[in-house]
């Protein structure tokens, strides 16, 4: 009696063991459809070397009321607007993130990987690390407000697609300042061209700042570098340089 | 030298107590349109990020030693690919004589962006001219 029952037992046991193993086993929304990973770098497109390094497209997006004035009343660092650094409110400039897309355009690289249900991006600058989920789920609703977003992606053909939402409203879309509000969502269509470039089509909507999306597209070069610190908060070994730079006296020095 | 690489250190500490970290000072301080060239004596080198610092001597109207430096970008983009010669953290040490050749500061300070490198032997280190 005590047998029978014993490999009753074992029965079930085994049948458990299957069905987790079996659950465990069934394939998830994970698998990725083109191999995206790599270290890749900017690679601006010729002719746009000058505007490509603060913001994403040679005109301004049209901007909302509001959006406009947040803009004027901002003092960015670059572009024909500049001021020095010692008076932009360019928050970057005391190490906070760039946010998503700002991170773009750091002349630094970054890095994919990817992972079953996931995929990395590992960025050069200052370590930040975007997390882009492609199991299937939802995006959360119980994640207080960010700098990088919430990333939920999905494959189309070999196309990675990600939306990102849940932005806070401190960073500014590029480094001239236009801005965006916690209502902003960035699409971005990730495939590797004609030209084996990563190329980033975006396109932001935020009703709130912009009078209609704002569209444009990066293109990154893949290399064979590896990604190395570079930390934001080494501006400070720069500050000497910086200082006897800005408050050279000509005549104290003559 | 000593005493400007302390200062500049407790300057640095202060910058980081007070969570002001100073930052990059963009294009603006610098004059695009224009170049100098100085030769000298390399005084210190700094592989470091933001920007790789180098500071030379140079002899100057009337024998007078003028301390220059210069910026370059970050030390992770000189030692990759991008570059024809990758750059180290021992690729200059004090007592090289170099050329460098960038745009000067707009205020007058001896001080540069720098666009190109050339040691004893003619090896040009770095060339954005």
């Amino acid at each position: 009696m005590n047998r029978e029952r014993n490999a009753a037992v074992a029965s079930v046991c085994a049948l458990v063991l299957w069905v987790s193993a079996a659950t465990a086993q069934v394939p998830t929304k994970g698998e990725h459809n083109a191999d995206l990973s790599g270290v890749w770098t900017n690679q601006n497109v010729p002719g746009t070397g000058e505007w490509a390094i603060y913001t994403f497209s040679k005109d301004l997006p049209e901007m909302t009321a509001w959006g406009k004035a947040r803009f004027d009343a901002s003092k960015p660092q670059r572009g024909p607007r500049g001021v020095p650094v010692a008076e932009t409110d360019d928050l970057v400039y005391k190490c906070y993130p760039p946010g998503t897309p700002r991170i773009y355009i750091h002349p630094f690289p970054m890095e994919i990987i990817q992972l079953p249900g996931r995929v990395l991006m590992i960025f050069e600058y200052d370590h930040l690390v975007r997390q882009i989920y492609t199991d299937g789920r939802e995006h959360r609703t119980d994640l207080a407000v960010s700098w990088m977003g919430d990333s939920i992606g999905h494959w189309e053909g070999k196309t990675l697609v990600i939306e990102t939402n849940n932005f806070n409203d401190k960073t500014w879309i590029d480094r001239i300042a236009v801005p965006h509000s916690d209502k902003m969502v960035l699409t971005e269509r990730l495939h590797l061209n004609d030209q084996g470039q990563l190329q980033i089509d975006m396109r932001i909507d935020d009703p709130v700042a912009l009078a209609k999306p704002w569209e444009f597209s990066r293109y990154y070069r893949k290399t064979d570098w590896t990604i190395e610190e570079l930390m934001c908060v080494d501006n400070a070994t720069y500050t000497p340089f910086e200082d006897a730079l800005l408050e050279f006296d000509e005549e104290k020095a003559e | 030298m000593s005493n400007r690489i302390g200062l500049g250190f407790a300057a640095a500490l202060a910058s980081l107590a007070t969570m002001q970290v100073a930052a990059h000072h963009g294009a603006g301080v610098f004059e695009p349109e224009k170049k100098v060239t100085v030769e000298g004596t390399v005084t210190d080198f700094q592989f470091v990020n933001p920007h790789v610092l180098v500071y030379l001597s140079v002899k100057g109207d009337g024998g007078k030693d003028v301390q220059w430096g210069g910026e370059l970008t970050s030390p992770n983009r000189l030692a990759r690919d991008e570059r024809a010669v990758k750059w180290h953290k021992e690729i200059l040490k004090p007592g090289d004589r170099i050329t460098v050749t960038g745009h000067p500061a707009r205020n007058g300070a001896p001080m540069m962006d720098i666009l190109k490198i050339v040691d004893a032997k003619g090896t040009v280190l770095i060339d954005d001219e």
